[in-house]
């Protein structure tokens, strides 16, 4: 089964953001939506998260999923550690025993081991990144939305962080939606990335990338190959 | 080398010493006791008044004035300031409401609590207002500067809405009530001293101060200056006890 997102329209007063916007992701894939800053790109999250309601067009297959979502902030709590904060968010759908093996197993997945009692003011930006990933996905959901999670960090923190996010899903194989205006995240990430337009945002075309994760690499000469259809479909009229 | 509390520590006795030195100073070169008594005169005055029957009662009574007016404030204050941190239309009811009692002159509320009411209830009412508006204010401030990215991500991974109150509101609102109390509480004394000066109940230390200055005793004002001045500074020091012991993170 698939997720299906059907004439989607979305104006906030005047603006239009949102254009007979229509995809099929498939269930259980890492989707990448690849689309210019400003192009509308969270407010489709938004829109599939249920936070806001579309002016037009009907959406399928998200009906009682959990979701869990990892934002551009790492949007921790301050005052809780960095094992509270993964306990904040499965509190109310674990009980303790589940709760203690789950952060367990997440900390050290993404290599927190022996700062689990740390405030995030002690950590660096690289490291609570790695905690709100492991907060989204110790969080028991179905599908995992991410906006630009990786905005704004250093190429070589970029690099890492993603290769601890590809291993994790890749042993879990949740459904993703991942958003971003980075060609070469979409590459590093995606295996179906529909580019979108410009805004009044509406899809642009699908590519198709199967090449397993352990296998990309930028400089490999079969991702540039992808690179070069992305460049033509997003420059092409 | 000296680590910087120590040195802090020394700079501080050294200023008290100069303070007292100066004082004596002054006491010396006026040389009349109903002006300026010297430090020693206040003093040994002040270990009379120690020893006094009165003197514990006084205090007590002051105390307890003092912490009833501030406990009704914080908990009104509190609970008001949620109320109107969540709602508009609260927060505008009870606007004018706290602004005429925030602009209201002290001396206009101590008369008219002294033709409204017994001269024991006077300070804490008095208290009351003055402080209920400074600790409402910051409950108010800090429910609007909760982060919105942090509620919003809350929502998100569906915290039920009691845990988001106590342990995303509570926790970030924590460092204005803190600020908002301790400042109410060095308030909260010089207040109640200034209505027990006006309304002269029976035990206080407002009314042994005019008391004494009835009775030109002006080292016995020292004395229970002094009295006031260390209660004062008590209170601070364990409200920012309390602010170390609960601000634990960071």
């Amino acid at each position: 089964m698939a997720f299906i997102l059907n004439n989607i329209h979305k104006k906030f007063g005047d603006l239009y953001v949102l254009k007979q916007l229509s995809m099929q992701p498939e269930e259980h894939k890492l989707i990448c939506i690849l689309g210019p800053s400003g192009c509308g790109k969270t407010t489709l999250l938004n829109i599939i998260s249920g936070v806001i309601p579309t002016d037009q067009g009907e959406i399928f297959g998200f009906e009682g999923k959990t979701i869990s979502y990892l934002f551009q902030e790492t949007r921790l709590l301050p005052w809780k550690t960095v094992q509270q904060n993964i306990e904040f968010v499965l509190k109310d759908k674990l009980n303790k025993n589940q709760r203690n093996s789950t952060i367990n197993r997440y900390i050290d997945m993404v290599g927190l081991r022996g700062f689990e009692n740390y405030y995030p003011d002690k950590l660096s930006g690289g490291m609570k990144q790695r905690v709100a990933i492991a907060r989204a996905f110790a969080y028991p959901a179905d599908i995992l939305l991410m906006d630009e999670p990786f905005k704004g960090l250093d190429l070589q923190l970029k690099t890492a962080l993603m290769e601890a996010f590809t291993n994790l899903w890749v042993m879990e194989k949740r459904s993703a939606l991942f958003v971003t205006h980075d060609i070469d995240e979409a590459l590093l990430i995606g295996e179906e990335i529909y580019v979108l337009t410009q805004r009044p945002s509406s899809v642009k075309g699908i590519i198709i990338n199967n090449i397993p994760h352990k296998e990309r690499n930028l400089h490999k000469e079969n991702i540039r190959m992808i690179e070069q259809e992305i460049y033509q479909l997003m420059t092409s009229p | 080398m000296l680590n910087s509390t120590t040195k802090n520590r020394l700079l501080t006795i050294a200023s008290i010493l100069v303070l007292i030195a100066v004082w004596k100073l002054l006491a010396i070169f006026w040389h009349q006791e109903l002006i300026l008594p010297s430090p020693d005169v206040t003093l040994s005055k002040l270990w009379l008044v120690i020893n006094s029957d009165n003197f514990w009662p006084s205090v007590g009574a002051t105390l307890a004035r003092g912490l009833l007016g501030f406990l009704i404030s914080c908990c009104l204050g509190i609970m008001l300031g949620f109320a109107a941190g969540f709602s508009t239309p609260i927060f505008w009811l009870l606007h004018p409401w706290v602004t005429v009692i925030r602009t209201t002159p002290v001396m206009s509320i101590v008369i008219l609590a002294i033709i409204w009411f017994q001269t024991d209830v006077v300070p804490v009412f008095v208290t009351f207002l003055m402080i209920f508006p400074i600790i409402y204010g910051n409950v108010v401030a800090g429910i609007k500067n909760v982060d919105r990215h942090l509620l919003e991500m809350a929502k998100m991974y569906r915290v039920k809405a009691r845990r988001i109150i106590l342990e995303l509101y509570f926790p970030s609102i924590l460092p204005y009530m803190l600020a908002g109390a301790s400042n109410a509480m060095g308030i909260t004394w010089k207040v109640i001293i200034a209505a027990e000066i006006l309304s002269q109940p029976f035990y206080a230390i407002g009314t042994n101060l005019m008391i004494a200055k009835i009775d030109l005793e002006t080292a016995q004002v020292l004395a229970w200056t002094v009295v006031a001045i260390v209660i004062s500074f008590i209170f601070e020091y364990l409200i920012n006890a309390l602010e170390n012991t609960l601000k634990t993170w960071g």
